[in-house]
């Protein structure tokens, strides 16, 4: 029953999934509270071709994976404000258009230089792709963002509840925010090896949108989304073990998924099935 | 003088919205800012918040520029769907003075605790966010902006949509923060009973703005003039308006 602990590919994709929870709870928190979930999704296909990019030209390097993606999410976030501000499209459908070519431009390009990474574990992810560049990977980004929340949590949380609040007493307003998009990319990249380029941001959206359901407080809130991408990313990779056709990315957000039904269904803040039915006035 | 404003022209990336806009502020004052929509009430705000350039003029601080201006946006901005309860939102008022980790000391947490007390949110402390009414919301936020201790205080329409017992209520406190010396800037968007406890006026609209004392500045002849309102409106208001003199000065009967 416990055979996948003899594998040591196995341990080092739990070892990973569980240190990338840490980061990848708090950032998917305030993604989910910032309203920004869609944003957050369309940012994680937008950065598709920059790692395309580098991979092709400098191998798959950890660096180059993280100079193309950085540089390609910001060059969409860019023009995506831009064509918002000076033409008639809204910020929605800028982003969505660019991130639809982005994400063609990507595959394109990884299917065109014949690529030794196979398609389906660059969008699914793969439980054995858990080399040492990738472990250090997750490590950085788990400290790097945990330090950083240590830092603009306050802001954070102020500028989320009441934003003309934030920029009445900060001086560089915008700088939290941007951070904050700057660790949402980090994320998604430390995320992609275990969860394919398509289904890393699940693993931002799912664990907290279903947190949201149970809880009222802020620690409430960070700790539980930590514990559902925990268990998604442990029983969706135990999932992917045993059903060995199965990438990683999908058995762990079908988990996830699983998790966020049951809290619609019964949490006290969703449909609440399990609350005791009052007594209705006569 | 805490705040004094010359000849500002407020408005957006080069176009202005209202220009001739001059009034000035003394601690312990509490400035009324009326105008129609659009007459630059939020142009103002920004302004004086430092959040956006002036175009023209001078916007002097006397004393320096405050470290820090108590500031209560519309609550349209607001959102409540957060998982914070109200003491969280009353604790932000001390965050700026912490810094990033810096914890609030108990000097700190009886100020907050007080603040609670003053504005009747201490039995509901723990209530979650998106739990309460607009009024607590509206008095949790009076109580962030007493944590704040700040010597000028600027409310975005703080008395729409609440009702009238929880409006008496925070304008006690608006008069308290006024014999403490502070200076109250206070943008309102209808010409309420509110105006009873502002000492002076800055009426916005057409462009151009008027400052002075409430009776000569909210007359009539300047509220037409400014697009505040129609003639008959205006004409209706003095009525009503002279019933109100003269039942203050004991000798009507209404």
């Amino acid at each position: 029953m416990f055979e996948w602990l003899e594998y040591e590919f196995m341990l080092r994709a739990l070892a990973a999934t569980s240190v990338l929870s840490f980061s990848i709870a708090p950032v998917g928190a305030f993604l989910v509270l910032r309203r920004l979930s869609l944003a957050g999704e369309a940012m994680a296909h937008a950065i598709v071709p920059g790692i395309v990019i580098g991979f092709v030209i400098a191998g798959l390097s950890v660096t180059s994976m993280i100079i193309g993606g950085l540089a390609a999410g910001i060059t969409v976030a860019l023009l995506t404000s831009l064509l918002a501000r000076f033409t008639i499209i809204r910020e929605d459908a800028s982003l969505a258009s660019l991130y639809l070519i982005s994400l063609a431009l990507g595959i394109f390009i990884l299917s065109a230089a014949g690529s030794a990474v196979p398609l389906k574990s660059f969008l699914f992810g793969s439980i054995l792709g858990m080399d040492d560049e990738t472990l250090y990977l997750i490590g950085a980004t788990a400290t790097v963002t945990l330090v950083s929340f240590a830092l603009i949590l306050r802001p954070l949380v102020t500028s989320t509840i009441d934003p003309v609040f934030h920029e009445s007493r900060s001086s560089r307003p915008g700088l939290v925010v941007h951070w904050f998009m700057f660790l949402v990319v980090l994320n998604l990249l430390g995320a992609f090896k275990a969860l394919g380029t398509l289904m890393a941001v699940g693993l931002m959206i799912l664990p907290a949108t279903a947190a949201r359901y149970w809880v009222s407080t802020l620690t409430g809130y960070l700790v539980l989304t930590f514990l559902f991408a925990l268990a998604s990313c442990w029983a969706g990779l135990i999932l992917s073990f045993y059903a060995s056709e199965v990438p990683s990315g999908p058995a762990i957000i079908l988990v996830a998924g699983a998790i966020f039904f049951v809290s619609v269904l019964f949490a006290p803040q969703g449909l609440g099935f399990l609350r005791r039915r009052r007594p209705s006035p006569r | 003088m805490v705040l004094s404003a010359n000849e500002l022209t407020l408005g957006y990336r080069g176009q202005a919205v209202v220009s001739n806009v001059s009034f000035h502020v003394a601690a312990g004052d509490v400035l009324a800012v009326v105008g129609h929509n659009g007459s630059g009430k939020s142009t103002l705000v920004k302004t004086i918040l430092g959040t956006l350039p002036l175009i023209g003029g001078e916007l002097s601080w006397h004393g320096g520029v405050p470290s820090e201006i108590a500031f209560l946006g519309q609550r349209s901005e607001f959102d409540t769907r957060v998982p914070v309860r109200l003491r969280d939102i009353v604790e932000m008022g001390a965050w700026s003075r912490l810094g990033f980790a810096g914890r609030i000391d108990p000097a700190g947490r009886a100020a907050i605790e007080a603040a609670m007390e003053r504005t009747g949110t201490a039995a509901i402390a723990d209530t979650p966010l998106h739990m309460l009414s607009a009024g607590q919301l509206q008095r949790a936020l009076f109580a962030r902006t007493i944590v704040q201790d700040a010597p000028v205080i600027l409310l975005d329409e703080p008395f729409t949509a609440i009702d009238q017992s929880t409006e008496a209520d925070l304008l006690a406190l608006i008069d308290q923060w006024s014999g403490e010396g502070r200076a109250v800037i206070m943008v309102l968007h209808d010409l309420s009973a509110v105006l009873q406890h502002c000492h002076a006026a800055l009426l916005l609209g057409r462009g151009t703005a008027r400052f002075g004392p409430l009776d000569t500045t909210l007359t009539p002849a300047n509220l037409v003039d400014l697009a505040y309102l129609t003639p008959s409106q205006a004409a209706w208001q003095e009525r009503m308006f002279s019933r109100d003199v003269d039942s203050l000065s004991g000798g009507g009967d209404v």
